[in-house]
């Protein structure tokens, strides 16, 4: 009997909450909530507001060598091993891995820089550490007992999804029984925003942007940016019914491949993209017409949106599934997207309940059955689909959890 | 500011703990778990708002067993020979220590504010 990994806890930071229930609740309510930051009044960010990491870990000194993005990535690590309910440690064994982003927070990291000299009394003795990728992985190991197999992957905008699609082969081809996976990111700053706004993929209308911010509307124009952190404990599935674990979804199959065609631009027929989600398929052992939900990748830049319409309606060609993106209610959080979005995921799932794609008014691809108004019927499989930088593709298959199964 | 307050801010802000849990007899490593990473952000933070350069060994005492060591193998007087190394602890807190060694790291925050006080008289 192949070994079936299933999800037993999540822990999210998001701008629409610190929970599952709390994100479908104000998707419900139809809120969202953005802010052109002070710096810059011409863009449209998508914040986590009053976030307090310490709020999630208790005080602990080395805090102050987590960037904002690792900051997001340890507090909603923390919040998935409370959401497991464990009554003490049992975590020695399991194995960590986590997505990651660039520290782009360049002004206020290097504040005193002039003609190239950084140093200064405000930085840290070991500032490295803010750089460093797995700062977040060392210090979520260390906070909650963690010793097993770890990976920090820096994927571009595929890495938490591959970190969770990483977890999820280790625990099947029996490597390891359990795992914390997930991701966390922040390029609100002005060093984050500034590189996006000279990559042009930034969401620029002038007008209200809580009513034009619209993936796969034919006059989208780029993505607002957000930021946050999702993380799942992954079972084997034996392992989570020994426990009595409460057992939120079984995931089914993740794949990945590389464009190798540009450094940010798709390539455009969508190929490898297709490659990576039939992978992800064949692993399920399910075929495209098995498929209830696509979370679509649905940045909104021109460029994706074109790629991956074309893809959805080649690959899924007779129960069209229903096509959603919820980078319009979240923001798109880089590194983290997948994983914030899986989070909002498992509340979608339990409540039989889809959000709409916000202000998609004429869609840029006619046979998409794209999501237009909020649905509250039930559902089983969902694909995740994440495209990033540098022609990283991924895609991860989940299915709803029946006790009988 | 006075030394003591400038130090324990210090403390406080680095170790993510209250001020007014510090006082001259905590020690640093047995008392506040100080570990190493935390002696060299110690050393930059005093570098810079006391404004003189610290010497890592004189202020956090690390190379006190080295000090021994070589105090007994030179057959020399031991508290004469750490007061040389340690010029701004007093002999009685040499004796004090010498007697402490059996317990652990044996800095205290007093041992802190008499290195700071003493570099800041000789400068």
């Amino acid at each position: 009997m192949p070994r079936r990994v299933v999800i037993t806890s999540v822990g999210v930071v998001s701008s629409l909450g610190f929970s599952v229930d709390e994100i479908i609740s104000r998707l419900k309510q139809k809120e969202i909530y953005l802010q052109r930051p002070s710096f810059d009044q011409d863009v449209v960010t998508c914040p986590v507001p009053s976030f307090d990491i310490k709020a999630f870990t208790g005080r602990f000194k080395n805090a102050r060598y987590l960037n904002r993005g690792a900051q997001f990535c340890v507090a909603s690590a923390m919040a998935a091993i409370k959401d497991a309910g464990f009554d003490e440690k049992p975590l020695s064994e399991a194995g960590l891995f986590v997505g990651v982003g660039p520290n782009l927070d360049i002004s206020n990291e290097c504040p005193q820089t002039r003609s190239g000299k950084i140093d200064s009394n405000a930085l840290k003795a070991l500032w490295i550490l803010r750089f460093v990728p797995n700062t977040a992985a060392s210090i979520i190991s260390a906070l909650a007992g963690i010793h097993g197999e770890s990976l920090t992957l820096g994927t571009a905008c595929t890495a938490s999804l591959q970190a969770i699609g990483e977890a999820f082969r280790k625990i099947k081809d029996a490597y390891l029984d359990i795992a914390l996976a997930g991701g966390g990111d922040s390029r609100l700053s002005q060093g984050g925003i500034l590189a996006y706004r000279k990559a042009q993929a930034l969401f620029s209308a002038k007008g209200d942007p809580e009513r034009e911010y619209a993936p796969f509307d034919k006059n989208r124009n780029g993505f607002v940016p957000g930021e946050g952190g999702a993380f799942f404990l992954l079972e084997e599935l034996e392992h989570a019914r020994n426990r009595g674990a409460n057992i939120l979804v079984e995931i089914c199959g993740s794949g990945s491949s590389m464009d190798g065609h540009s450094m940010t631009a798709p390539e455009p027929y969508g190929k490898w993209p297709e490659a990576a989600v039939v992978a992800a398929l064949n692993e399920a052992q399910r075929s495209p017409d098995e498929i209830d939900v696509v979370s679509a990748h649905g940045t909104g830049t021109f460029l994706n949106d074109e790629m991956e319409a074309t893809l959805i309606d080649r690959l899924y060609t007779k129960n069209r599934p229903k096509v959603i993106a919820l980078k319009s209610w979240i923001g798109h959080i880089s590194a983290a997207c997948g994983a914030v979005e899986l989070a909002v995921l498992l509340g979608c799932l339990k409540e039989g309940y889809l959000p709409e794609i916000r202000n998609l008014k004429e869609a840029c691809h006619g046979r998409v059955n794209f999501v237009r108004q909020e649905t509250n019927d039930s559902f089983n499989t969902i694909i995740i689909e994440n495209f990033g930088f540098g022609g990283q593709n991924s895609a991860l298959v989940i299915r709803k959890w029946n006790k009988s199964q | 500011m006075d030394i003591l307050t400038t130090i324990k801010d210090h403390l406080a802000e680095i170790l993510d703990i209250e001020a007014e849990e510090i006082t001259l007899e905590t020690y640093l490593v047995r008392d506040l778990g100080v570990e190493s990473i935390d002696f060299l952000e110690l050393a930059v933070a005093f570098n810079s708002s006391l404004g003189i350069e610290i010497e890592d060994d004189e202020i956090f005492l690390a190379n006190l067993r080295l000090y021994l060591k070589e105090a007994k193998e030179g057959k020399s007087d031991i508290v004469s020979y750490l007061a040389q190394k340690y010029p701004s602890l007093a002999k009685e807190r040499l004796k004090q220590i010498l007697q402490d060694l059996d317990d652990g790291p044996v800095l205290k925050v007093k041992d802190l504010v008499s290195y700071v006080s003493f570099r800041c008289q000789e400068g």
